[in-house]
């Protein structure tokens, strides 16, 4: 029987350790993004990215110049609007959308260090090696101009040119830039996870100021009323004035990921224990109006307000319809999955031909990826990807 | 699962903290206090080795009793074992025990070191004491190395710092080899009766140079965090095995006159109900009375001190 342990032993632990996924890296998926591109639905999750209608969530076909739909010569049938990332010395993962830089020119950020540029109307990865950028990039790229700003997940920002993405300067911070910066006026305001928000001047890199706010901050600042909003790990959230001073902070249960939303002079936050915050900011500071534990998880995401609802999405799989003024629950959905990516609410306009406002809900469950809901919520989803 | 990975979180958070925010530092000493808590284990897994080496003598004698009759034969050793007290998992239990600690440190070091959004996410609510949170995120480099990745092969002789990786593979694997031969109890060669060597003793031999390798092979898919641990454990492996055996743990074959046995050795009461006939007689243990009967070490037989 000895024996027997014996010679099980090296398998049990190789067993053991495949079993609890024991790798090197890191494996586990990154979070889908969700935005709009020339009308349809771009949705990007993992090493892929597609195109959805917003009507009814088909996936998008892939036309010619002629408006014709292409078709695929092996199976002669329609060729949707799909790029998977394949080869490359390295796998590559996209934890943001695309930027369009140029007429029929995308430029995706891969985590794996690399900016590749894709053909918008063929659906079509130029290089998959792309151009060498030094850090994973976890942040959506910011275009203004003829400048790209490349925020680092492990430190530092990159300002590119967009003809070429050759560097023009190079702001260092001390840990990983995990939000896209807020661009006001010719200013950058950068949070960082070295626990500083910084100004810095867009034009050149220079630091304009830098103020420590005492725990890592990974969601681009809400600008409101003059003022800066922004949460951080150290559980608080912050008014911040634009020459860099603390107005007013409040303590949260836990750690505040998402960017607060403000309608009304109330500002909306959730933390990462499944809290839902009311605050009122119309006078200096900020003074409570309700708190709620609304999830039995995190919330993520930044809350959504439509009219007099307050919708937020958790990892406990749902999301809620909240009542703005009481912070009750009106009602919520299940989408069965964690939802980790910001919800994106459409409207019906000239280039989005839909019937009614859709909140969009990405989930981290392959069999579910996206859901599209009646804006309040009342109805089942109009649709859901895949089907 | 939860309760010991937020703990182990929260502690390796609180000694990077402590330790001037020196992440190896930390994981060495997170390390150490592991393996003193689970000392108890180890002990229990080097007595059950010992006790049961010490008996193979008597089970080669009933396996060539009872080669023929292999139900009979493992009716036989269990009353072997249930005689002496002995569980013949006792090696294996405390292993299997360490196993989920082991899953748990490896998770609680990658979620302290939180590289990607999502690990991140995984470590908040983790933190089990206030104010802890304003160290996070935990600096993940070390001498050039990302702590939360595979160390990186492929940059190997470009400067003097690019053989760490080297040194850090050889450093596991050396201390593994190390760690197993201290554990393992030493035996002189011995043959079967057909003149064929030893099986277990083979299998000894065989594992102490596959559980090097196989960590070794560890150290290039896993994070260097982990690594890390390996070799700080391994290092306190080879220490608390070597105090054991210069303490000469109460072992019941071992001993005789003072009082130990084999049920004292694993920890049990001795057993009142009267030995088997014919387990003592096939395997020639002397009766529990018998003045000076053949012992499974040749010295003492085991007492009944309740009889």
């Amino acid at each position: 029987m000895r024996f027997r342990f014996a010679r099980m032993m090296p398998l049990a632990v190789v067993l053991v350790l495949a079993l609890t996924a024991c790798t090197g890296g890191p494996t586990e998926p990154n979070w889908s993004d969700i935005s709009l591109l020339d009308g349809n639905i771009l949705l990007t999750f993992s090493t892929t990215m597609l195109q959805l209608d917003p009507v009814d969530g088909s996936q998008v076909n892939l036309y010619d110049a002629n408006g014709n739909v292409r078709t695929d010569p092996n199976t002669n049938t329609a060729r949707r609007w799909e790029i998977t990332a394949s080869g490359g010395s390295s796998p590559t993962r996209f934890y943001t959308t695309p930027l369009s830089i140029a007429d029929n020119l995308l430029l995706a950020a891969s985590y794996d260090r690399r900016l590749i540029e894709i053909e918008q109307d063929a659906a079509r990865i130029i290089d998959i090696n792309g151009t060498a950028i030094p850090g994973h990039m976890v942040a959506d790229l910011l275009l203004d101009g003829d400048v790209i700003y490349v925020p680092l997940a492990e430190k530092d920002l990159l300002a590119l040119t967009a003809d070429g993405y050759s560097q023009l300067w190079r702001f260092e911070t001390t840990r990983g830039v995990w939000a896209t910066p807020l661009l006001l006026d010719g200013v950058l305001y950068v949070t960082s996870m070295d626990h500083h928000m910084y100004a810095v001047d867009a034009a050149t890199g220079e630091e304009l100021w830098q103020l420590d706010l005492g725990g890592a901050i990974a969601s681009t600042p809400l600008l409101y009323d003059g003022s800066l909003y922004v949460g951080n790990f150290a559980r608080k959230l912050f008014e911040i004035s634009l020459d860099g001073a603390i107005i007013a902070e409040y303590d949260t249960a836990d750690w505040v990921w998402g960017t607060p939303v403000i309608a009304d002079d109330i500002l909306y936050a959730a933390d990462l224990v499944g809290n839902v915050y009311a605050l009122d900011i119309s006078d200096s500071g900020f003074r409570e109006l309700w708190r709620r534990q609304i999830a039995a998880r995190a919330i993520r995401p930044s809350p959504v307000i439509y009219g007099d609802r307050l919708i937020v999405a958790s990892r406990d799989h749902y999301v809620y319809w909240l009542n703005r003024e009481t912070g009750e629950i009106i009602i919520r959905h299940d989408v069965r999955g964690e939802v980790l990516s910001e919800m994106l609410m459409i409207e019906p306009s000239e280039t989005l031909v839909i019937g009614e406002p859709l909140l969009l809900v990405g989930t981290m469950s392959r069999e579910n990826l996206l859901f599209a809901f009646q804006a309040d919520g009342n109805s089942e989803p109009r649709w859901k990807y895949p089907r | 699962m939860d309760i010991i990975l937020n703990l182990f979180v929260t502690l390796l958070t609180f000694l990077y903290r402590v330790f001037g925010h020196d992440m190896v530092l930390s994981i060495a000493v997170f390390t150490i206090l592991v393996r003193l808590l689970t000392l108890p284990l180890t002990i229990q897994q080097q007595r059950s080795t010992r006790a049961m080496q010490k008996l193979q003598p008597e089970l080669k004698k009933l396996q060539e009793k009872y080669k023929n009759d292999r139900e009979k034969l493992a009716q036989e050793q269990m009353a072997m074992y249930r005689e002496y007290g002995i569980n013949p998992l006792g090696g294996c239990l405390p292993l299997l025990i360490q196993f989920p600690i082991f899953i748990a440190l490896y998770s609680a070091i990658n979620m302290a070191l939180a590289a990607t959004p999502t690990q991140m996410l995984d470590t908040g609510g983790r933190l089990l004491i206030p104010g802890l949170d304003s160290v996070v995120p935990l600096n993940n480099m070390w001498l050039g190395m990302d702590l939360t990745q595979p160390p990186n092969m492929t940059t190997i002789g470009t400067s003097i710092t690019s053989f760490i990786p080297i040194v850090l593979i050889i450093l596991v694997g050396a201390t593994t080899w190390l760690q197993f031969k201290v554990t393992m109890p030493k035996q002189q060669p011995t043959a079967n009766a057909d003149g064929k060597p030893d099986q277990a003793q083979a299998m000894t031999q065989s594992m102490s140079t596959i559980m090097p390798i196989m960590y070794m092979f560890f150290t290039l898919s896993f994070s260097v965090g982990l690594s890390i641990y390996f070799i700080v454990s391994n290092l306190v492996g080879i220490v608390q095995f070597s105090l054991i055996n210069r303490m000469k743990l109460k072992d019941a074959v071992n001993a005789d006159a003072g009082g130990t046995s084999l049920m004292t050795v694993e920890g049990k009461t001795p057993k009142v109900r009267p030995v088997s006939e014919a387990a003592k007689k096939n395997a020639g243990v002397a009766s529990p009375k018998g003045p000076s009967g053949r012992t499974v070490t040749g010295k003492s037989a085991p007492k009944a001190k309740a009889k």
